[in-house]
């Protein structure tokens, strides 16, 4: 049963990846504007034939189906193209810029996670008062501050108050461990806001139902501690909607990223993504896009895998 | 009054204060949003500017009331399309169920694989930086959102005795469908549209800061907060003050959603 | 306890990097910010301006170079003779120069050079450059001759933007493209993308003395406000090529300085004179008189700028004062008598495709209003990089608003943008008493009846021509106090970082 249902999603998972792949390259086509004008610039002396040389060479002037299956069998190949300003090997491209971006949106699920257990708890402790409401208010206007503007309003702050920090780009974690941590603690926590936010009222609600239940009387009667009680069953029961939303969130987390990165200068997949456009860089950026979404889904379908095996109802 | 209550009024309050002022943008702004006056720009706020001028000598406050206008039409817009169209695909899906149902909700599988920004992008890319485009970008991104919302309630409504019993009596699948299966899913339609036209908001003035939504010289939030940030440390209002209205209006519309859900859902209730 | 620990190494974190920002060191790596990726690093074929500040004069240079008076002085080449005639160019190089891979720098490589550049296989765009040369020739290892087909004066400084590269480049399409080899103070060391572009000192540079500094990191930071507060806090030491706005906002910020000139390059809008209602000399008039140039300055200038009509003020041997022009005074009515005249009932309709560069975008919003007010009626299109630069190519506009570069010889600007059928000559313009103006100025020496060729060519182009000159803006570069040797260009090259150093 269990196995059927894994093959049937697997087998989903192939179609949308293909007609994902197909959308991708025809959407990077319909992009008015080539490479070549780019290129060459607005300010230069372009000739037709300079444009048509240069087309030539990266594969332009071939039918659209033509350069899709070539792009496609080479992919299967595990061949992502050469980017066309570098001339690097995308696949190369994509390793360098995709850790920053990890380490970026790892950093805030981590904080966002992290602070979002004692907020709620706190916020389930004070349940109906005036500091819930207080608090709920403030979740809702964390979970809808643009991060882009939190983190300008940052920079703005920060370069009033200690205009002699360093805290923007993005060094290797392998260079300077420290300026690596402290260079992306603002952006994460502009990124992160919204996570603290929602996961916080997650925890809240989860504790709520949790403390009412029988086990949880039955616990505290027998003098289990007050801390044990609250983290070792109503947090277990919070897992379920926390898992469901990790899919969600990183799809967020990315999108989110995407402007944050720009805003922070730090040289991820979203400032990849960002250039290959502003460049047209077809190779780079169909490639990049193509392994983007694959992520994503294939996060969403652990997702779905883990929440078939956390909670057996839902196979029904 | 319980607290919640008191927070769904609140949110009502909040959200029709801005409708209004949107709505009624060229009674209530005190001028002309786009009309420049160079030798007045980058004032400070005065009695006759509240929040002062921008680059171009044109009145911060007044932009800001147009460009919440701007903010909210294409969002309403963009979250009205993907209502209809995800709405129907998603009803039409768990109606007939079958080969119906796949297709269309393996295609909305293919639409909801992209991270919302990135698919978003891709479309304005394609029709070109404008605000109707930001508006389809965010329809597009969002119809699979409810197609997949409204699918699940719709399926358990379908099996339900009523339906059954209206298709014995021979009513037709479209009648069916808007009189009896639609309006036992009203309370969740209006949580949700509610949350994502707060979301929309958001990716409307992403979309704009990064220059592919609304252009110059419309008043747009996300667009006066991307040129005010290049002068921020010589004039930081109007990058800082329109900041402060998409987080308004994404507050007051989130907070709305939020307080319906807890009205209208009671499975949600939880600890209250 | 842990927790408090964790806090504190955080704590400690943020202190060591504050105190990291101390000065450097004489002969250190120069941080600097600029806000775009080089499109490649062929001088030959990627031509945008991202691309030139990177390596114009520092990974490399041509047998001329351009001063920071935009005047021509000895490249590569130490000195040069012109034949009589004005046709043959004989260059003599230097002795002892080698390039970044360590072969010798000699007169085939000037050769190789011109022929790759004109090479079908390339595509270079700056072959229109050297259109008029009949053959390149190297009758010794030091010396090279150009030959042309037709006087061209200004082919001393058209040699000073051709990049001389080794000979084993000359089929190479892609080599130079991610790794460039030149002959300049600055060899390259890495590029990774979206983050930076690193070089290195050039051991073997033919220069003495030069470069002062071990290297150059050209950190590529997209976002204005974090150069911003970068250079304040002494992460970046130089933020070169700067528009106003953002140079007004670091001026009088402990630690740093400001260096200014005024651009070469102009903002302009042009119009397509091929189709109504620009096709009317009268209704291109009516544009000029509608203009408010100071305004334009205060609004997307700061301030920062003087009105410019075609050349700019900056080539004070070439340039017509504006004041000699009767449109630049701005008069909306005498603007919507003129479009009457020209048969067209207010208002009239028009788009303008709109570059996006924030003061460009900033110019055409004035622009906009100040053309509203004189009969026309504007809908801006504001496009992305890629559409511009298609749509200007195919000459698919009403109207752009733009900014070119300029250039320090008149006939190198006139010739391709005005000539009928010019290279660069989108707005299919057609004018023949200027079309004979330049084609005569382009075969005379003589420098005053060049200039009077030019006066005249001025006065037709700065009410009649396709292009509104509008401002010719100040250039800033922004830098750390200590950062010494620096000279501003108003060609945007950034040439003098070979005598730049940083004093502790």
């Amino acid at each position: 049963m269990l196995r059927r249902l894994l093959v049937a999603r697997l087998v989903d998972l192939a179609v949308v990846l293909a007609a994902v792949s197909v959308i991708v390259f025809a959407m990077i086509r319909l992009i008015p504007g080539d490479a070549v004008a780019i290129m060459l610039g607005a300010n230069t002396e372009v000739t037709p034939a300079a444009i048509a040389a240069l087309r030539a060479q990266i594969g332009l002037d071939q039918p659209i189906y033509v350069q899709y299956f070539g792009w496609m069998s080479k992919v299967l190949q595990g061949d992502l193209g050469i980017s066309l300003w570098t001339g690097k090997p995308v696949a190369g491209e994509i390793l360098v810029h995709v850790w920053p971006t990890v380490q970026l949106t790892v950093l805030a699920l981590v904080l966002g996670a992290g602070l979002a257990v004692p907020a709620g708890c706190l916020m389930a402790r004070w349940r109906g008062g005036a500091a819930d409401a207080a608090m709920r208010v403030a979740t809702v206007a964390g979970l809808t501050i643009p991060s882009f503007w939190l983190g300008i309003v940052m920079i703005l702050v920060l370069a009033t108050v200690a205009p002699s920090l360093q805290l923007l780009g993005y060094v290797p974690f392998s260079v300077d461990p420290v300026g690596n941590i402290t260079r992306l603690a603002l952006p994460a926590f502009a990124l992160g806001l919204p996570i603290l936010a929602n996961l916080s009222r997650l925890v809240r609600s989860a504790m709520l139902d949790a403390l009412g239940q029988d086990y949880i009387r039955t616990a505290r009667a027998k003098g289990v501690p007050e801390r044990s009680v609250v983290y070792r069953h109503a947090l277990r029961n919070a897992l379920i909607p926390f898992v469901t939303s990790v899919g969600i969130m990183t799809g967020y987390l990315l999108g989110g990223a995407i402007v944050v990165e720009q805003v922070f200068a730090i040289p991820g997949l979203g400032r990849l993504i960002l250039g290959a456009i502003a460049e047209r860089n077809y190779p780079l950026l169909q490639a990049t896009i193509l392994m983007v979404t694959l992520g994503f889904v294939v996060v969403n379908f652990v997702v779905d895998l883990l929440y078939l095996a956390i909670d057996p109802r839902v196979r029904a | 009054m319980r607290a919640g209550q008191r927070l769904l009024w609140f949110a009502v309050a909040l959200v029709v204060l801005q409708v209004l002022v949107a709505g009624f943008a060229e009674w209530v702004a005190p001028y002309d949003p786009v009309a420049q006056d160079i030798m007045a720009r980058m004032k400070g706020p005065t009695a006759a500017h509240w929040l002062g001028t921008d680059q171009f000598g044109r009145d911060v406050l007044s932009r800001i009331i147009h460009g919440s206008r701007t903010s909210l039409f294409v969002s309403a817009l963009a979250v009205g399309v993907a209502l209809v169209a995800g709405g129907t695909l998603g009803l039409v899906a768990a109606y007939y169920r079958g080969w119906t149902d796949r297709i269309v909700m393996r295609a909305m599988d293919v639409l909801f694989a992209f991270p919302v920004m990135l698919l978003a992008i891709g479309v304005v890319a394609v029709l070109g930086p404008r605000q109707e485009t930001a508006a389809v970008a965010i329809a597009v991104v969002y119809t699979p959102i409810f197609a997949r919302l409204l699918r699940g309630p719709a399926l358990v409504i379908c099996e339900s005795d009523y339906v059954t019993g209206a298709r014995a009596a021979g009513a037709t699948d479209g009648r069916i469908i808007f009189l009896h299966v639609l309006p036992n899913l009203a309370s969740v339609v209006l949580v949700q549209t509610s949350l994502l036209l707060s979301a929309a908001i958001l990716v409307e003035a992403s979309l704009s800061f990064l220059g592919l939504g609304t252009q110059p010289p419309t008043p747009s939030l996300g667009l006066m907060l991307s040129e005010g940030r290049n002068f921020l440390m010589l004039a930081p209002r109007p990058a800082v003050f329109s900041g402060v209205a998409i987080l308004l209006l994404a507050f007051g519309l989130n907070l709305l959603g939020d307080a319906l859900r807890d009205t209208l859902d009671p499975r949600l209730r939880g600890g209250h | 306890m842990a927790r408090l620990s964790f806090r504190a190494m955080l704590l400690a974190g943020v202190l060591a990097s504050g105190v990291a920002s101390a000065p450097v060191a004489w002969g250190q790596v120069l941080e600097v910010a600029v806000d775009a990726s080089p499109v490649g690093l062929d001088p030959h074929r990627a031509t945008a301006f991202s691309t030139f500040q990177m390596i114009n004069g520092t990974i490399y240079e041509g047998l001329t170079a351009i001063d920071k008076d935009l005047r021509v002085r000895p490249g590569l080449a130490e000195s040069w003779t012109v034949s009589a005639d004005g046709k043959t160019y004989t260059f003599k190089l230097r002795s002892g120069m080698t390039f970044h891979d360590g072969s010798k720098v000699e007169a085939a490589d000037v050769v190789a050079t011109i022929n790759r550049v004109l090479s079908k296989e390339i595509a270079s765009p700056l072959a229109s450059r050297l259109a008029t040369l009949d053959k390149a020739e190297a009758p010794d290892a030091g010396t090279a001759v150009l030959t042309l087909k037709e006087p061209t004066a200004p082919l001393l400084a058209s040699v000073a933007t051709i990049a001389i590269v080794p000979r084993s480049m000359e089929m190479e399409k892609d080599a130079l493209q991610r790794a460039p080899i030149g002959t300049g103070p600055f060899k390259f060391k890495e590029w990774q993308a979206n983050g930076f572009v690193a070089l290195e000192k050039h051991a073997g540079y033919w220069r003495a003395g030069a470069p002062k500094l071990d290297g150059i990191k050209f950190n590529i930071v997209p976002e204005s406000a974090t150069r911003q507060v970068g250079l304040s806090s002494g992460q970046y030491a130089m933020l070169p090529n700067i528009d106003a706005a953002t140079a007004m906002q670091l001026k009088g910020r402990p630690g740093v300085k400001l260096a200014e000139t005024l651009e070469l390059a102009y903002m302009f809008v042009g119009v397509n004179a091929s189709k109504p209602p620009f096709n009317d000399a009268r209704v291109r008039q009516a544009v000029n008189y509608a203009l408010n140039r100071q305004e334009v300055i205060a609004a997307a200038l700061f301030g920062a700028g003087v009105p410019g009509g075609p050349l700019s003020p900056a080539l004070k041997d070439w340039a017509t004062p504006v004041d000699q022009f009767a449109c630049y005074k701005t008069d909306p009515a005498r603007a919507q008598a003129l479009l009457k005249e020209a048969g067209y009932t207010a208002p009239v309709a028009i788009t303008i495709n709109v570059l996006p560069r924030q003061d460009i975008r900033d110019m055409a919003q004035v622009v906009q209003a100040q053309l509203n007010k004189a009969g026309f009626k504007v809908e801006l299109k504001n496009q992305e990089l890629g559409q511009f630069i298609q749509d200007w190519r195919n000459s698919n506009f009403d109207m752009f608003a733009s900014t070119n570069a300029g250039s320090p010889d008149p006939d190198d600007y006139f010739f391709r943008t005005f000539r009928t059928g010019g290279s660069t000559n989108v707005f299919k313009y057609s004018d023949t008493t200027l079309d004979g103006l330049l084609d005569g100025a382009r075969t005379l020496q003589d420098q005053a009846a060049r200039k009077a060729a030019y006066d005249k060519a001025q006065a037709i182009l700065a009410c009649d021509g396709p292009i509104m000159h509008i401002a010719y803006g100040q250039l800033f570069t922004a830098m750390r106090a200590n950062v010494g040797g620096f000279e501003i260009i108003a060609n945007r090259s950034l040439s003098t970082l070979a005598d730049t150093a940083v004093a502790k």
